[in-house]
């Protein structure tokens, strides 16, 4: 009897844990969107804050976020898939090879405000780049690399040595098998691995504050050395800074709202690919 | 392959367009007032950028120096210290004022109280007074809601008093949390920008400050008073920018002088500038 | 193309790929530099004892305090307090989903918890404010609910996705074997799963731990939000607290570039980066032993 009741309470203690884990999920989506959703429209997405921010919508935001995103991938992805190139297809067991894994692992752990302190150190004042779009995108892509390091060459892990060795056999160079097979083929896994990265830092904060982000700007930034408005940021300001807290109340909530469909939006079409692509093997 | 280069080379030129943006930052007092200038400079001038962040009097003069903003709001005067280090650079400071405030002490309305001396307050604020019955029949203990320490506003009322505030005052992080708190608490007292509480409440009132027996007491929402100078707490919010970027901002301080940003300016609960 | 065009191109690219292997050693070392040299710089002004144990963090009073104490225990008491509630949480959550679940139920779970992972850290800071700290200042009746339990809840909220998920590869990665002997001799599977098969997989629950706790340590926005940020010493886990990167964060903006404040937050940046490099290597010595063992 009182084993019975012992595994009893064995069930609950794991499928309890598994049910808060569960319920805080669905709390955190509950309060955000259903509070949210009534500021979140066509115009709120479209137009510029008024009034001391408090009316009006988050345009300059939802832009700087995705102008910041881009300049992140664009210089974070050239570099990660040719550093994942390099250590899955040349590098033989070594120990710089070990040196350069180890490197990875260690920079995956570093806190992002220390990725903001090198970026403010190196490109906003070392380049003189000063706080820009540009700073925060690089600092970003910095802080992006090990992910896509490691994505990429689970990617390419994935396609089997017969392939590179048949092409090889047929005549191909090193290179040429790598463009022409492997990669082609691993595309799918290195796309997820970068959309990710991509959602990832459209929710970063700590790096961009100190490398270009601003309270408000007045129109919409088109060049990558003017400073931005982001998404997160907003979220922060909104919350904590602004002179008429519990007015903008609302205005958060949306914010936050449209940050989360954001970043679901990507999490989504990477989990779509990874799927779409697991059943053909 | 291509089309990433195409990319590159979009943005890399967009770098060298030149559009310029006036780079404001600094005290949090001011920055609600700087968005709204910047919002409606936009509409007369849509060429000129304003990028505006708060943070604080001392970020804003920190900046300046870091060469990350064109223009410091302050609401306390540069500091000494900090003078030296423009000097080190080698950089020249001009300084804009563009509007004067008056900071309200607020209470309940309900306190028996109809106005204060700046020994009272002195003394409440530092901690000696620990009960309001020190100043007037009611018995009960002050509560003081104040602001942190990066406010240009909490460093003027320490320096204006001569005092340091008592530990025990709480440290609200905005005037909108001072006027909320106080409403709660009918034993609190606070300070906060005039422009705050110029709507007037039906639970909260703000106290006319004298500094002698007998002197009358001057409200700072009396606009003739502030103009003469005469209310103890009144103060001109600064603006700092470096002599050699003067070209670069001056369409951005002309829109403040004139009507229609002096319009936004009043709207905002500030006061005109005194001319001298 | 002719057969030399192709072998030249395959050169270069080889030494370009060999190339960017070396950006990723570059960038640790740069940022190990950057730490180093301008802590130097700062106990060049501050001598190391008084900011190792130096009680108070006032940078900007009237005499200069630049006592490191107060958010080191700040950044514990919260760390602390995440662990407590992560660790069992998600241990227990990743035994149910590799021991029990039906694989339907599973394969829906395993997308909410990357769901709950993909979050930002702002939006669960906000939470903080609107949703978990009115509830902390209503049930212990205080004034208001930003201190470090609020950055405990919040902080375990962001470590639980990186525990469960590496628990449940660990506790999967438990051969079949060790499974069938035990019930082959006698035991139900409550003794089998708590006696035999979390044991089997602690090194990989341990490795799971650390990289949670490496999660929580450098997490700044969630703790900014939450906590407070008052930097004294902490009493309990009603007070508020600053830890070490809601310090960074909030007075970076405010120092001019190379004075002794401005050093002071590169110091306690680099004491962070140990920290939690240490905390790395440990978890990557536990994952080491756990590859080794079911290798």
């Amino acid at each position: 009897m009182i084993k019975k009741i012992k595994y009893f309470f064995n069930w609950i203690l794991l499928l309890g844990s598994t049910a808060l884990v569960c319920l805080v999920l669905g709390v955190i989506l509950w309060d955000i969107f259903s509070k949210g959703m009534a500021s979140v429209s066509w115009s709120f997405v479209s137009q510029f804050p008024t009034n001391g921010m408090t009316k009006g919508g988050i345009l300059p935001a939802i832009v700087g976020t995705l102008l910041l995103t881009f300049i992140t991938t664009i210089f974070a992805v050239p570099f990660g898939v040719a550093c994942a190139i390099y250590l899955n297809e040349y590098a033989r067991p070594s120990t710089l090879t070990n040196i350069i894994r180890a490197s990875i692992r260690n920079l995956a752990g570093i806190p992002s405000i220390i990725y903001g302190l090198f970026g403010l150190a190196l490109f906003v004042q070392a380049l003189h780049l000063g706080t820009s779009v540009l700073s925060a995108g690089l600092t970003l892509g910095l802080l992006s690399l090990p992910y896509i390091i490691t994505t990429t060459e689970e990617a390419l892990k994935r396609i089997p040595n017969s392939m590179r060795e048949a092409t090889l056999a047929l005549g191909a160079t090193q290179f040429e098998t790598i463009k022409d097979v492997v990669l082609p083929k691993a595309l799918p896994g290195i796309l997820t691995g970068v959309i990710l990265t991509m959602s990832r830092a459209a929710g970063e904060t700590a790096p961009i504050l100190f490398t270009g982000v601003a309270f408000y700007i007045n129109g919409i930034t088109a060049s990558a050395n003017q400073e931005f408005m982001a998404l997160p940021y907003h979220l922060y300001m909104l919350s904590t800074q602004h002179q008429a807290i519990e007015e903008v109340r609302p205005l958060a909530y949306g914010t936050a709202t449209v940050l989360i469909m954001l970043v679901f939006v990507l999490n989504i079409i990477a989990f779509y690919i990874r799927f779409k692509h697991r059943t053909q093997d | 392959m291509k089309y990433y280069l195409f990319f590159l080379i979009v943005l890399l030129c967009s770098c060298l367009g030149n559009h310029d943006t006036i780079k404001i930052k600094g005290s949090d007092t001011e920055v609600n007032l700087a968005v709204q200038l910047a919002e409606s400079f936009h509409n007369v001038n849509s060429d000129v950028f304003v990028s505006i962040s708060g943070g604080g009097s001392g970020l804003g003069i920190a900046s300046l120096l870091n060469g990350t903003a064109d223009v410091a709001n302050s609401s306390r005067s540069i500091k000494q210290g900090e003078i030296e280090l423009f000097k080190k650079q080698g950089a020249q400071i001009d300084s804009f004022i563009f509007a004067q405030d008056a900071i309200a002490f607020v209470v309940a309305a309900d306190l028996p109280i109809d106005s204060i001396s700046t020994t009272d307050l002195a003394n409440i604020l530092s901690g000696k007074f620990k009960n309001w019955s020190a100043v007037t029949v009611k018995d009960i203990p002050i509560n003081i809601y104040g602001r942190q320490s990066n406010s240009g506003t909490h460093d003027f009322v320490k320096k204006k008093l001569g005092i340091d505030f008592t530990p025990y005052a709480k440290q609200m992080s905005g005037n909108a949390q001072i006027l909320e708190a106080i409403k709660a608490d009918h034993s609190g007292i606070g300070y906060v920008g005039a422009g705050y509480i110029a709507g007037g409440s039906k639970t909260l009132k703000v106290l006319p400050v004298f500094t002698t027996k007998n002197e009358k007491a001057v409200s700072p929402l009396d606009s003739t008073m502030i103009a003469a100078g005469k209310y103890f707490f009144q103060r001109p919010l600064f603006q700092y920018y470096k002599a050699d970027s003067y070209e670069k901002i001056k369409a951005f301080l002309d829109f403040e002088k004139t009507d229609e940003g002096k319009k936004i300016i009043h709207a905002s609960g500030y006061y005109p500038v005194i001319p001298n | 193309m002719s057969v030399k065009k192709r072998e030249n191109t395959d050169w270069i690219f080889k030494k370009i790929f060999k190339a960017t292997g070396f950006i990723t050693i570059a960038l640790l070392a740069g940022i190990f530099m950057m730490l180093l040299y301008n802590s130097i710089a700062f106990f060049t002004d501050i001598k190391p004892l008084d900011f190792f144990t130096g009680s108070q963090w006032n940078p900007e009073g009237t005499k200069g305090k630049y006592g490191i104490a107060p958010l080191l225990v700040s950044t514990g008491l919260v760390t602390l307090g995440a662990m407590l509630i992560a660790v069992p949480l998600g241990i227990f959550t990743a035994a149910y989903l590799s021991e029990l679940a039906h694989p339907k139920v599973k394969a829906i779970l395993k997308p909410l918890i990357e769901m709950l992972a993909a979050i930002p850290s702002v939006a669960i800071g906000f939470l903080g404010i609107v949703l978990v700290g009115p509830g902390i200042a209503k049930i212990f009746g205080i004034q208001n609910g930003l201190n470090a339990l609020n950055g405990s809840v919040l902080l375990a909220v962001m470590a639980l996705p990186t525990i469960i998920t590496i628990s449940e590869d660990a506790i999967n990665a438990v051969p079949l074997s060790h499974r069938e002997a035990s019930l082959a001799l006698g035991s139900n599977r409550w003794q089998t799963i708590f006696n035999v098969t979390l044991p089997a997989a602690l090194p990989g629950l341990i490795a799971a731990v650390m990289l949670g706790l490496g999660r929580a340590l450098g997490e700044t926005m969630t703790v900014l939000m939450a906590t407070g940020n008052a930097a004294v010493m902490p009493k309990g886990f009603l007070d508020a607290v600053r830890t070490i990167t809601a310090t960074i964060a909030i007075e970076m903006g405010e120092v001019p570039y190379q004075t002794t404040h401005y050093f002071a937050l590169f110091a306690i940046a680099a004491i962070l980066f140990l920290i939690t490099l240490a905390i790395n290597l440990l978890g990557e010595y536990f994952a080491n032993r756990l590859r080794k063992f079911h290798a």
